[in-house]
């Protein structure tokens, strides 16, 4: 049995790497992901370009001026005569948002009196528009306190504070939470495709029933499928491994063979919800979008585009059973906080408990549908 | 003889030709089920996960609180933390425990108020310190817990200080106010987005398998041995398509507008208008990679590449485009769901608002032209 498994796999090897194009598209895209996405997938505000409408013209607002300038968040102020000139930059996307600084905000602020400024946001950009708020109201609040500490004559010092300390990623770097999170979605994406479109290729070009009427049994066959995506996703998982720590200096405090023991059960779960889509449909088109309808929600789902805790609890329910919300939490683990086998125990037994599944049912449904 | 053919003659034919074409993949479009699935279901399903699966408002963080001071001062912190509505505090028995918890990822902070903090708060020569350790694996979270604690903890002072009869000065305070989306809900700018996924998915990549499908069953030489011309062949295998992807652009918007309960304060027909011009880039844009792919899973893996992927991440559907290096800020401009997105996000949130709609019409447009120019090229390479 072993020996003709082995030419199974030799067979689907030689399948998937024959065509120069299929090889390329194998390596090339995923790592064009990876350079490309870590840029991109940034929650950080930056090069923010905001109007200012300053009718106070006083030290207060060149105070506030001087600071937004200095703040390395900014990269245009732009100088507007009045909100409604303003508005209109900020419909065309021109700038994020309009700070007024209303005029007496200078008297108020010497005289001692709370002052308050307006600020408009676009709202369609809600997200980054509500970080940038944030990041203005942190420079702006500074002005406040030591404009009226000087004003009034108070120490600024502080008796009291808050130290905050960043565990696991001391200046907050988003690439080193984004980098671990990709391996675990490439990875994904492409062991469910590889299985996903095998079988549906096979029933198109007619191969199929060749296949079924040679000596192997029908869970050979399958497992035949299934084998080549994990060897895919374990040389591809090694390369990111290198790229990730090497080219862009994240840390790995893991064990290495946890590493390869999520990569390989992860991806045997992956394949094998594959092979199951495979086996339900008749065209690679059909193969493609199965296997896109089930890849998005796992994405989605998992804690990498937003926070578990953030979804309603019926939806949590479901990243339970998502097996790349625990891969990404395996990941983080082992790249960052250099877990321990107990602490990722948890994640590891529902792992192989999803991969146990999926692989034994689509293998049924593969028997079942093959005899 | 030729010559006696009148050019309205030709022009009956030449839509003839078409009308057959169009009919022919209209057939094999509607024969299939799995085409009803994939316009109605499908981006259903996909707006529920967006419209309920993705919030980037912050909820509640869960922290795990370790008091070490019994002092007033200290009860009375803890107090304004557990009230807070931005935590979840569960307590934990000493240092080593909360730090246990941090690292198995049971809680994003730890908030230490150390032995003494009660004491040195009074004396004026030591600082009393607050202890916050933040999970920096996700730097968002983490980036909130910090505002988040700092305003507690600025609350604290001020009630303190009131309390003791001290004036505090009052800083300058930021009055944020949102236009287009007045509670700044997250869903209102990302149901736009989705939108626009949705679209790409059909437009590019279901399309992106139609010819690599052609040329691996090789029915594309029997069309190409047809009196069809390229253009036929183009207009006709795009066309069933376009229906296809406009009928589930009115589902979805159908669907935001009655269970999301988004505004619409531009009007429908800018949306139809908008989705219609969107379309031609996309649809271009499968259509060129399935000519330039021979096998359908090269075409599929293209299309998510080059289609799917950058309407995710690289439309500021999820990751503002400004705030991006500037030269994938330059990679994003050939990007059609940037348009798309913004002209979306206009019509839904802000208006009828023409001088934001027609730039991003008019680049629709460009890169839509420059998809059906290459594959035009593509395909006469191809029938040498």
């Amino acid at each position: 049995m072993l020996q003709r498994l082995i030419a199974i796999v030799r067979k689907e090897l030689i399948n998937m790497l024959r065509d120069p194009r299929a090889r390329m598209s194998l390596i090339l895209p995923p790592l064009l992901q990876l350079f490309i996405f870590s840029s991109a997938a940034t929650m950080e505000v930056k090069n923010i370009d905001l109007a200012i409408v300053d009718l106070d013209r006083g030290p207060t607002s060149a105070e506030i001026l001087h600071r937004l300038r200095g703040s390395r968040s900014f990269e245009r102020l732009d100088l507007f005569p009045s909100l409604a000139v303003a508005r209109t930059e900020i419909e065309r996307e021109r700038v994020i948002g309009a700070l007024v600084l209303q005029s007496g905000l200078s008297a108020d602020v010497i005289a001692g009196r709370p002052a308050s400024i307006q600020l408009l946001m676009d709202g369609r950009r809600s997200n980054a528009a509500q970080i940038a708020a944030q990041y203005i109201s942190v420079i702006v609040g500074g002005v406040g306190a030591s404009v009226t500490g000087r004003a009034i004559g108070v120490s600024a010092a502080p008796d009291a504070e808050v130290v905050i300390d960043n565990w696991f990623n001391p200046n907050l770097e988003y690439t080193w939470f984004m980098l671990p999170n990709l391996v675990g979605n490439l990875s994904l994406g492409v062991a469910l495709m590889l299985t996903a479109m095998s079988v549906a290729r096979e029933r198109e070009l007619g191969t199929f029933d060749q296949t079924l009427v040679s000596p192997a049994t029908p869970v050979e066959i399958a497992l035949g499928k299934l084998l080549p995506p994990l060897l895919v996703a374990l040389v591809q998982t090694s390369l990111y491994l290198l790229i990730v720590t090497q080219l862009y200096g994240v840390p790995f405090r893991g064990s290495l063979w946890l590493f390869y023991v999520a990569v390989l059960t992860f991806a045997a779960a992956a394949a094998g919800v594959g092979l199951f889509i495979s086996s339900m449909v008749r065209t690679q088109q059909q193969a493609f979008l199965g296997a896109f309808a089930v890849l998005l929600p796992f994405a989605l789902l998992s804690g990498f585009a937003t926070p578990i805790e953030n979804m309603p609890g019926w939806l949590q329910f479901f990243t339970a059973i998502n097996p790349l919300a625990h891969m990404l939490r395996i990941m983080q683990g082992l790249f960052l906080k250099g877990a321990s086998l107990q602490s990722l125990a948890d994640d590891l037994n529902k792992l192989v408990a999803i991969a146990a599944v999926t692989v034994t049912a689509s293998v049924l449904l593969f028997r079942r549908k093959a005899a | 003889m030729n010559g006696a053919e009148s050019i309205s003659e030709r022009a009956r034919r030449w839509w003839q030709q078409l009308a057959a074409v169009m009919l022919k993949e209209a057939k094999q479009v509607t024969r299939d089920p799995s085409s009803w699935i994939i316009a109605v279901v499908l981006p259903l399903t996909f707006l529920f996960l967006f419209g309920y699966g993705i919030s980037l408002d912050t909820t509640v963080v869960k922290v795990s609180l370790v008091r070490e001071d019994s002092s007033e001062d200290g009860r009375a912190f803890a107090a304004a933390l557990e009230n807070s509505r931005w935590f979840l505090v569960t307590h934990a028995a000493d240092r080593a425990a909360g730090k246990r918890e941090l690292q198995d990822q049971v809680v994003k902070a730890v908030v230490i108020i150390p032995a003494q903090f009660g004491e040195l708060l009074h004396s004026q020569a030591d600082t009393a310190q607050i202890q916050v350790l933040v999970d920096g694996a996700e730097p968002n979270t983490a980036n909130y817990v910090r505002g988040y604690v700092s305003a507690i903890w600025s609350g604290f002072l001020a009630a303190r200080g009131r309390s003791q009869g001290d004036s505090m000065t009052v800083p300058i305070t930021v009055e944020p106010r949102y236009w287009f989306n007045a509670n700044a809900e997250s869903r209102w700018f990302l149901i736009p987005g989705s939108m626009t996924v949705i679209m790409t998915l059909l437009g590019t990549l279901l399309t992106a398998l139609v010819i690599a499908r052609e040329w691996e069953r090789g029915t594309l030489e029997a069309l190409y041995a047809t009196p069809l011309t390229r253009g036929q062949i183009l207009i006709g295998k795009t066309l069933p398509y376009f229906a296809l992807a406009m009928i589930s652009m009115a589902v979805c918007v159908f669907t935001a507008l009655l269970l999301f309960h988004l505004p619409l304060r531009g009007s429908i027909l800018t949306v139809g208008l908008v989705s219609a011009v969107f379309l031609f880039p996309a649809l271009g844009q499968g259509l060129w990679i399935s000519a330039a792919m021979r096998t359908q899973l090269a075409a599929a893996q293209l299309g998510l590449m080059t289609g799917y992927l950058p309407a995710m991440m690289l439309s500021g559907f999820l990751f503002d485009i400004h705030s991006m290096p500037r030269w994938l800020q330059i990679v994003t401009l050939l990007v059609p769901a940037r348009y798309m997105n913004v002209s979306l996000q206009t019509v839904f949130l802000a208006g009828d608002v023409w001088y934001v709609l027609l730039p991003n019409i008019a680049f629709m447009l460009a890169v839509g032209a420059l998809f059906f120019t290459l594959t035009w090229r593509r395909l006469q390479k191809r029938i040498d």
